[in-house]
């Protein structure tokens, strides 16, 4: 199986659509790919809303069979702090972060624009090591959304670190003379510029503490000191 | 100049303020609070139970399976992790996984020749809309849904409501696997993106 056939697999498996035999295989793979983890996870979040379409009460006698049944059944104990099972899911959520960060280095080494940016290899390695750093950061958490037009906006931001990792992907071409232009809001709605894009990058910017939104919009080359609305992208991180 | 933000905030969860939220009702229920594990019970029971009947069609065995789901969920319970999602996602992931085992074990599958569409799979709102889910969170899935394309749709829908594999959803869509299997992905993931539940 080559590795985009193994990342499409999340699909299906959150949908319990995989036949017996693949799904066993795909669980084991589960066990060591962080990045397809966290994906199924996301998915499944989405996937279980689509109960609410069938939603229906069940026979109230069912409740009673249940409370009654469950005076016969133990518990089975919970992870010991410590245990096997918690370092192993420990180590499972530090690689979570460190698969995370290689698929943003990845991003940030392949991209047309992060190339041009970072053709010295000492920048480069630096430039790696500040998106590490974010994404190290035990309060990392990741906000995402579309881009109008085409195109995903993925933000990993750290309060402790006051920084935030932009990943901007497949994003629709633009015209030689039009540039992308990142904004982080405050909570007066004021729009701070953190920098340009030509394109799809990675990139880490700065003063993401207490800012209330990640935009994303087109502007004439060489960027504008106000957003041009309405914005390619706007992304709540609260 | 009118407000030039309009920020599109993520729906809120069901959880109305001042209300405890599924995943503390589930993180008391793994302490053996049996009044917890009661009102969780009221809050999920019809999502549980319509979700199974929607895979299974037969009454007498979706009671059965919605029993050994809650069954599961008292006794798993200590297992729950919060971190890892939202109590409503591993209760219901539970459902899905017992419904689906059971339709493919028992070879039900002769049985379920209704259409699985956008038609059927309507909630009735006078039964269940505003005592168990609100409307909103209701029509908001439906747009949600109407935003994939036919393929996407109608992928997800066969497998999570009817209970098929990728390959007979490929059959019955006649479509390639990798096709199949690529828009289940890339339909959830819009499904997520326009829901606003990524993990955050």
């Amino acid at each position: 199986m080559t590795e985009s056939d193994v990342h499409t697999l999340t699909g299906p498996f959150v949908l319990d659509a995989l036949p017996a035999d693949e799904r066993a295989r795909f669980e084991q793979h589960l066990t060591e790919c962080a990045f397809c983890t966290t994906e199924v996870a996301e998915l499944r979040e989405a996937a279980v809303r689509l109960a609410t379409q069938v939603a229906a009460p069940p026979p109230p006698a069912l409740k009673a069979d249940v409370m009654s049944a469950i005076e016969q059944i133990r518990q089975v104990p919970p992870l010991v702090p410590g245990g096997r099972n918690e370092l192993a899911r420990r180590r499972l959520g530090r690689r979570s972060v460190l698969a995370l960060a290689a698929a943003a280095l990845a991003v940030a080494t392949t991209g047309g624009i992060a190339i041009d940016q970072y053709r010295d290899k000492q920048a480069a390695v630096q430039a790696n090591e500040r998106v590490a750093a974010v994404l190290a950061e035990p309060d990392a958490r990741t906000v995402h959304g579309p881009v109008n037009g085409g195109g995903q906006a993925t933000v990993v931001v750290s309060a402790r670190a006051d920084r935030a990792v932009v990943v901007l992907r497949d994003l629709p071409e633009l015209p030689a003379d039009r540039t992308w232009q990142l904004w982080l809001i405050d909570p007066n709605r004021t729009a701070h510029s953190v920098g340009l894009a030509g394109g799809d990058l990675t990139t880490v910017v700065n003063g993401s503490t207490g800012k209330i939104a990640f935009g994303l919009t087109i502007e004439p080359d060489g960027g504008s000191p106000a957003p041009t609305l309405p914005a390619a992208a706007m992304i709540p991180m609260t | 100049m009118p407000d030039p933000f309009p920020l599109p905030w993520p729906a809120g969860s069901s959880t109305r303020p001042g209300e405890v939220s599924d995943g503390d009702l589930l993180l008391r229920t793994a302490r053996g609070d049996r009044a917890a594990f009661s009102t969780l019970y009221d809050r999920v029971a019809p999502w549980v139970f319509g979700l199974v009947r929607r895979v299974l069609r037969n009454p007498a065995q979706s009671e059965e399976v919605t029993q050994e789901v809650m069954l599961d969920v008292w006794r798993t319970a200590t297992r729950y992790d919060a971190a890892r999602g939202s109590a409503q996602s591993w209760i219901l992931t539970i459902a899905h996984r017992r419904a689906v085992d059971r339709v493919r074990s028992e070879q039900a599958a002769a049985d379920r020749t209704e259409l699985v569409g956008a038609r059927s799979a309507e909630v009735d709102f006078d039964q269940v809309a505003d005592t168990v889910t609100t409307r909103l969170e209701v029509e908001q899935v439906r747009r949600c849904l109407d935003t994939l394309t036919d393929l996407q749709r109608e992928s997800i829908q066969l497998a999570y409501y009817g209970g098929y594999t990728y390959p007979e959803v490929a059959q019955r869509l006649d479509a390639k696997l990798p096709t199949i299997k690529a828009r289940m992905r890339d339909g959830l993931i819009r499904l997520r993106d326009c829901l606003g539940t990524s993990k955050g």
